[in-house]
């Protein structure tokens, strides 16, 4: 598929930017003031931002606990992802969810901290838009440790057998926390389990936000024309832990330098020079603007009020008409 | 507004027939709902009527029943889930409490989930310890849930109308020893608010606070006390939360005894939560402390007798009455 300098550039910047929202988020999270619940994305920036090309503002996401990179491929701003993460009002639930869990009404996300659930609450998105007899689609990522649930079952028959607009990505970065894919998953490719449900099931280069764009964008397309949903596997790797500061002892440094010398942020900026012809000054020019941009987006975050225990509990239910115990 | 004696089951149906009819965005999913119309009928006749985009039977896949459930309420649709047997809940569990309970609150109010969990609970059809468990305290300690337990045909319809039209998820939880009994209903459209306890049986001497089937043994056993002179409130919560403490309260103020009387085990639940409240609210008006009647905490067991033995009956409200107007 052939890309125009222009989505590719908006494809780099979005890539660039989520990087620059994550190393913010892990010196925050040295500082103490974004918790252990924050999971580092670095690496694995070319699947949220390929698995977002295609989706429109009024698509359906449903993402896990490592959504930031989700979240603003999306379209949620860096500067209300830093808030939510910090736990200050500005966020998408301001504060009260921090960095596992929120919903983002606007722009239709929601990620949640339970390995697996996604999958079954995606389809109820897919159901929703059916019903509506409208083009919607729900794009659902999880994690290869997801595909171990019962959940992924479940949640992968049903939207089978009722042709569900529901594209899953899963996203696998070759660890369930410590646990290696090559140990705990029983096929070496997942998406062999795909086949059990009666999709297609594609592995896609999840370190080229080319190939997964391209992948899900057909993946979207034959979701919103009612030919049933989609199931795409993207091949990448976290740089960092499964937590900032995990222990680390299972794999070696000599796996991730290799995996770094995959790098989907230079892969991009190589193309964007030798494929689209862009020099290296403007490149570095809007690098520069991300920069100067991310900065601006966590000191207004740092400066946001935390949320007020009143309004912290509020919420919770709909009140009752007239009285309520 | 015209009324005809029809069961429990009925009622439900009829509830849900109205419902579906009233509001094209209320669909029902869950297990053999369709084309078997519920193992009891309580859906009997609306895959018909309604067609399969309105009455979704699903795969036994309750994560995915409550999964696309929970979702589908959070976009727009208004599911009436059936989980078969309260039981089976726990494969649900984490849908209806990690994701449907949370959105509201999570979305800063912007996203309900007016989503309605109808299931079944209790002993009576010796359906053994793996399907007649009363399971109600798990949700009543849940933040943001609502619990319904109707305990006849009448609230039944009034209260599923109820939860189906609130904007709240609710877990709406029928027994099947109730299943059969049979009320005057009207025909045409009615409701019954949430969180309203209702008199059952006016009284003076004795409040006995019930819930669904028990509702049935402390009017008989209210009926049997009356035989010699002792007068028995009789007050159906209806609503297990939000509760009606005001009408709870009231009465107890007037009699000064209270039996609370629930088919779940006592320990970490309902009943103490009410016996709580009464005794808060109540110490002065109290001549002797808030008792409770209560299920035994134990697997239930196959045996007709033996499953009727570990839940309240007639005779121990009775004997629990008997003790505290001594």
């Amino acid at each position: 598929m052939h890309y125009s300098e222009k989505d590719l550039l908006k494809m780099y910047k979005q890539m660039y930017e989520i990087r620059q929202c994550d190393e913010r988020l892990a010196k925050l999270k040295l500082k103490d003031l974004v918790m252990n619940g924050f999971h580092p994305y670095v690496g694995e920036e070319a699947v949220a931002v390929g698995a977002c090309y295609a989706l429109l503002k009024d698509d359906y996401m449903v993402s896990t606990h490592r959504p930031q990179g989700h979240a603003i491929a999306k379209g949620a701003s860096v500067r209300s992802i830093l808030c939510e993460m910090l736990g200050r009002m500005g966020g998408p639930s301001n504060g009260l969810g921090g960095p596992m869990q929120w919903v983002d009404a606007e722009n239709r996300f929601f990620c949640g901290s339970i390995v697996g659930s996604g999958i079954c609450l995606a389809n109820g998105f897919g159901l929703s838009v059916m019903q509506a007899g409208k083009k919607n689609v729900c794009v659902c990522i999880f994690g290869d440790g997801a595909s171990n649930t019962g959940s992924f079952h479940e949640g992968m028959n049903l939207a089978s057998i009722w042709k569900l607009p529901v594209v899953f990505i899963c996203e696998n970065n070759q660890y369930g926390e410590a646990m290696p894919v090559r140990e705990f998953v029983s096929v070496d490719r997942i998406s062999k389990r795909a086949a059990s449900y009666g999709y297609a099931g594609l592995t896609v280069d999840g370190m080229d936000v080319k190939a997964v764009a391209e992948v899900t964008k057909s993946a979207i397309e034959r979701a919103r024309n009612g030919e049933g949903p989609g199931f795409i596997e993207a091949v990448t790797y976290r740089y960092k832990g499964h937590y900032m500061g995990d222990p680390d002892n299972y794999r070696t440094r000599e796996e991730i330098a290799e995996w770094r010398k995959k790098d989907p942020i230079d892969r991009c900026r190589k193309e964007l020079i030798e494929e689209a012809g862009m020099i290296e000054s403007e490149i570095k020019s809007i690098e520069e603007q991300i920069i100067k941009k991310s900065d601006e987006d966590q000191t207004w975050a740092l400066e946001q009020p935390k949320p007020s225990l009143e309004y912290a509990v509020s919420n919770v239910l709909i009140p009752l008409a007239g009285r309520y115990a | 507004m015209s009324e005809r004696i029809i069961t429990y089951v009925e009622a439900i149906r009829e509830a849900l027939d109205q419902e579906l009819q009233r509001d094209q965005t209320v669909y029902l999913i869950g297990e053999d709902i369709g084309t078997w119309g519920n193992l009891y009928g309580c859906s009997k006749g609306l895959l018909e009527k309604y067609g399969k985009d309105r009455v979704k039977d699903a795969p036994i896949s309750e994560a995915a029943i409550a999964g696309c459930a929970v979702a589908s309420a959070a976009s727009g649709l208004r599911p009436v889930l059936e989980i078969m047997y309260i039981d089976f809940i726990s494969i649900a569990m984490d849908q209806i409490v990690n994701h449907g309970a949370r959105w509201h609150q999570l979305s800063n109010g912007k996203i309900n989930v007016p989503m309605v969990v109808r299931t079944q609970g209790g002993v009576g059809l010796r359906n053994s310890s793996q399907h007649s468990q009363s399971l109600e305290n798990w949700f009543v300690n849940v933040a943001g849930l609502m619990v319904v337990m109707p305990s006849t045909p009448y609230d039944a319809k009034g209260l599923l109308k109820s939860a189906i039209r609130n904007d709240n998820p609710v877990i709406f939880i029928e027994h099947k020893a109730l299943y059969k009994q049979k009320g005057a209903v009207p025909v045409d459209d009615y409701i019954i608010p949430l969180g309203q306890a209702d008199i059952k049986r006016k009284g003076k001497d004795l409040t006995i606070v019930a819930n669904s089937w028990m509702v049935t043994h402390a009017l008989a056993a209210a009926e049997e006390l009356n035989k010699e002179g002792i007068s028995c409130e009789v007050v159906d919560p209806r609503t297990l939360y939000p509760l009606d403490e005001d009408r709870i309260c009231d009465s107890v103020k007037k009699t000064g005894l209270c039996l609370v009387v629930n088919e779940a085990p006592a320990a970490g639940g309902w009943s103490g939560e009410a016996s709580s409240v009464i005794t808060e609210n109540c110490f002065s008006d109290l001549k002797k402390p808030v008792k409770r009647i209560t299920g035994m905490r134990t697997g239930v067991p196959y045996d007709k007798d033996l499953e009727r033995q570990v839940v309240p009956g007639v005779k121990e409200v009775v004997s629990g009455a008997r003790e505290l107007l001594k």
